[in-house]
């Protein structure tokens, strides 16, 4: 559970909006866009000086110890600003894994330069599938922890100082710490459509890696879940921020002789967009409450927000650029960074089909 | 009294006189537990005291609702749903007629219908043509109304009525407490494409209303009815947070169910659309839920006015994707083949909730309208005298 109180929760939430309007508005982020890095690393002191990147890390190690809850709020404000940078990857998926270990030296190696930002981590968990499911690890290790094979969709890995990566052991998975620069590990950028996230194919070759203890294929399940729930909070960001945009366009654009806004066929895609971007809220936020307090009905609820805000967030800023028509089509307009972030954020860790599955079966077993 | 003098009194009234265990009065009738709970002032806890209330402010009125909601006991709450009470209590002005008839209403001793829609006011209800003339202390009501439920078993009909055919549609309206038993009234039900007949038309042919039983000024109807259905819209908000609280595992047993004896469980096409519609449904859920965290934090939610355009998906997806589930046999109806007639009505009777009480289309720009700020619909009768309007002259 978390050691944030709601006030206190809210409070971060602002801080962490002030500075992203001050510092990641649509200049900034076409700025850094076009970096080689996609990242901006005074943001990210910024961040870290926070505290947001060591939400999830427990105080003995440098973190807040704070819980998903807290995590969901600032992810629905990053997604807002459609947040460049390794926020997900190293403060949520690396420091939920290794803080989630029995391992006391690798928490102490590791988690308090993540906690504090100094350190960006990463996590390697599927392969060249791109499924995000134990049968789509493409990386081996030996029983001396060589790792051979390969890891793809790799996030914020060019940046990473740490790479976390999962590996079939045998039947069992495990995970293992290597640095992404160390021989026997080729890093390979892959273009994105959406070049504020930036993913790369990670080949290993014969490469040595240190083992973290107690951590098998239920504890990275753990952590997927755990971004699952984060990412469905920057997609529930993410549709408000763009769909606020928009109506505020449909009620200031002016065609006819009055604002386009006052037709039906734009007000009626309107008040349907409201339901899904109330919706996703509302599921993003259950489902890190569920998972929070290890309630039952967690399963259901993770699925359902990893379908549900997917789904809302493609369909609002899919509908946004129809809703603004001609200018939505230019570069210079916002719109379709967001349409970039929806389409690539649908498809990690595992798309919408996938999830809906998960979701059925969890309500068989509920039942 | 402080609150929890409140809390107190509220809990030791229902302890002495309410069964929470076995859902019932300790003695006498649910009618007498009403009269109870009416006398004690429970009922409308914020009205005056003089008026059947405790002069409770809104947060120690909430307290008493949730006392009884927690002991599951009826009869509070009423200040804010007894839709009939709320606006005789607000707008009338006839002492005497308040005295008489809002004791009867609170203890659930009157039955009420709703003389609202016409068929040529629908959607655009202000176009309402049913005529009230007054004739000394009398109103001499003639025209037609169309979905009223329980015509046939009301005391009394909440009308609207044209008064003035002079100024504005909204304008010439006027909202009466009509006495339901009497000549000049003829009800006959309504067929509906599922089968049923839970709606009458009502031919008000010579009927009369006293004066008195007019409730706000003439033309004033219209506002009258905004906050009649202010509350009705509240009420049927919180109601369906309630119900679907309760059915929303229903419905994710039944469509699985469904699903599971059609032998079409395992198809994946199936799962995927049972995915959907269930989560239609428990999007919902999650939304009423977080609307009443933040109403009770202060925060105003727009979620409230959402609830019944999703809850229309929701009752159409499930039909579908039942009809999938079912394939061939949902051609099918009757009692030799129950699950197919089923699903045949859900079909059907998912239509009450996209049209009834306002289309789908409607209450999309309602939404628009109120909760986004977008612009109203042009209007082309709103600023002309009614006689002169296209409602009137075709």
């Amino acid at each position: 559970m978390t050691m944030i109180g709601m006030e206190e929760r809210a409070a971060i939430r602002e801080g962490f909006a002030r500075l992203l309007s001050d510092k990641a508005d649509d200049a900034a982020l076409r700025r850094i866009m076009a970096t080689e890095s996609g990242h901006d690393a005074e943001l990210w002191k910024a961040i870290g000086d926070m505290g947001l990147t060591g939400l999830l890390i427990d105080p003995a190690y440098g973190g807040v110890g704070g819980s998903i809850v807290d995590v969901e709020a600032i992810m629905e404000e990053a997604g807002a600003a459609l947040l460049a940078g390794p926020l997900l990857s190293s403060a949520v998926m690396a420091a939920a894994l290794i803080s989630d270990s029995t391992d006391a030296a690798a928490k102490a190696r590791l988690l308090p330069g993540i906690a504090s930002g100094e350190t960006i981590a990463t996590v390697a968990v599927t392969g060249d599938k791109g499924l995000w499911t134990r049968d789509d690890i493409g990386v081996s290790a030996d029983r001396n922890g060589v790792l051979q094979g390969a890891a793809n969709y790799v996030l914020a890995a060019n940046v990473a100082d740490v790479l976390l990566v999962i590996a079939k052991t045998g039947d069992e998975l495990a995970v293992y710490e290597v640095d992404p620069k160390a021989n026997g590990i080729s890093l390979q950028a892959l273009k994105s459509w959406d070049s504020t996230i930036r993913l790369s194919r990670v080949v290993f070759d014969a490469a040595p890696a240190t083992r973290i203890a107690g951590l098998d294929g239920a504890a990275v399940e753990r952590m997927l879940d755990l971004a699952r729930v984060a990412l469905a909070g920057e997609q529930a960001g993410a549709s408000r921020r763009i769909f606020d945009i928009t109506v505020e366009y449909v009620r200031t654009r002016v065609q006819f002789g009055r604002p386009i806004g006052g037709f039906q066929a734009m007000k009626h895609m309107a008040a349907d967009l409201l339901i899904e971007v109330e919706s996703a809220t509302s599921a993003a936020r259950a489902a890190a409450q569920a998972l929070a307090a290890g309630s039952t009905e967690a399963p259901v609820l993770v699925s359902l927000a990893a379908f549900a805000c997917a789904d809302a967030f493609h369909q609002v800023a899919a509908t946004s650029i129809q809703m603004h028509g001609g200018i939505a089509f230019t570069w210079e307009h916002s719109a379709h960074l967001y349409l970039r972030r929806a389409r690539v954020d649908a498809q990690l860790f595992g798309a919408s089909d996938y999830h809906r599955e998960r979701y059925v079966s969890a309500l068989e077993k509920a039942a | 009294m402080s609150r929890t003098d409140i809390k107190t009194e509220v809990e030791a009234f229902l302890t002495t006189h309410w069964d929470s265990e076995a859902r019932r009065p300790r003695e006498g009738t649910s009618r007498d537990f009403a009269q109870k709970v009416f006398e004690a002032g429970w009922a409308v806890a914020s009205w005056p005291r003089e008026w059947f209330g405790r002069g409770l402010d809104k947060d120690d009125s909430k307290i008493v609702a949730a006392a009884f909601r927690k002991a599951r006991a009826p009869g509070a709450g009423q200040d804010r749903t007894n839709i009939a009470a709320a606006s005789l209590m607000n707008f009338a002005s006839d002492e005497s007629f308040k005295r008489e008839i809002l004791p009867q209403l609170l203890t659930g001793r009157l039955a009420i219908c709703l003389l609202y829609s016409e068929p040529g006011a629908g959607s655009d209800l202000a176009s309402i043509r049913t005529r009230a003339e007054r004739n000394g202390d009398v109103y001499v009501i003639n025209g037609q109304k169309v979905w009223t439920s329980g015509a046939r078993t009301a005391d009394y009909g909440l009308l609207l009525a044209r008064t003035d055919w002079d100024v504005p549609k909204h304008q010439g309206i006027s909202f009466f407490v009509l006495p339901m038993r009497q000549p000049g009234i003829d009800i006959r039900p309504i067929n509906q494409i599922t089968g049923d007949s839970h709606f009458n038309e009502v031919f008000l042919d010579n009927a009369t209303v006293p004066a008195k039983n007019r409730i706000g000024a003439e033309g004033e109807g219209w506002k009258v009815l905004q906050t009649a259905l202010a509350v009705e819209r509240l009420v049927m908000g919180e109601g369906a947070g309630e119900r679907r609280q309760g059915s929303s595992k229903n419905n994710v047993v039944s469509l699985i169910d469904i699903a599971r004896e059609a032998g079409q469980l395992q198809d994946p096409l199936i799962r995927q659309k049972i995915a959907q519609a269930t989560a239609y449904r428990q999007l919902n859920a999650l939304n009423i839920a977080r609307a009443k965290e933040e109403l009770a934090q202060g925060s105003s939610s727009p979620i409230m006015s959402l609830g019944k355009l999703a809850m229309s998906r929701i009752l159409h997806t499930d039909a579908a994707v039942m009809t999938q589930i079912l394939g061939a046999a949902s051609m099918l109806d009757g009692p030799e083949h129950e699950r197919a007639a089923d699903i045949n009505y859900r079909t059907a009777n998912a239509y009450m909730t996209s049209i009834g009480g306002g289309t789908d289309q409607i209450q999309r720009n309602i939404i628009s309208e109120r909760v986004l700020g977008l612009p109203r619909e042009v209007e082309l009768d709103r600023d002309v005298p009614f006689r002169t309007s296209r409602a009137v002259t075709g």
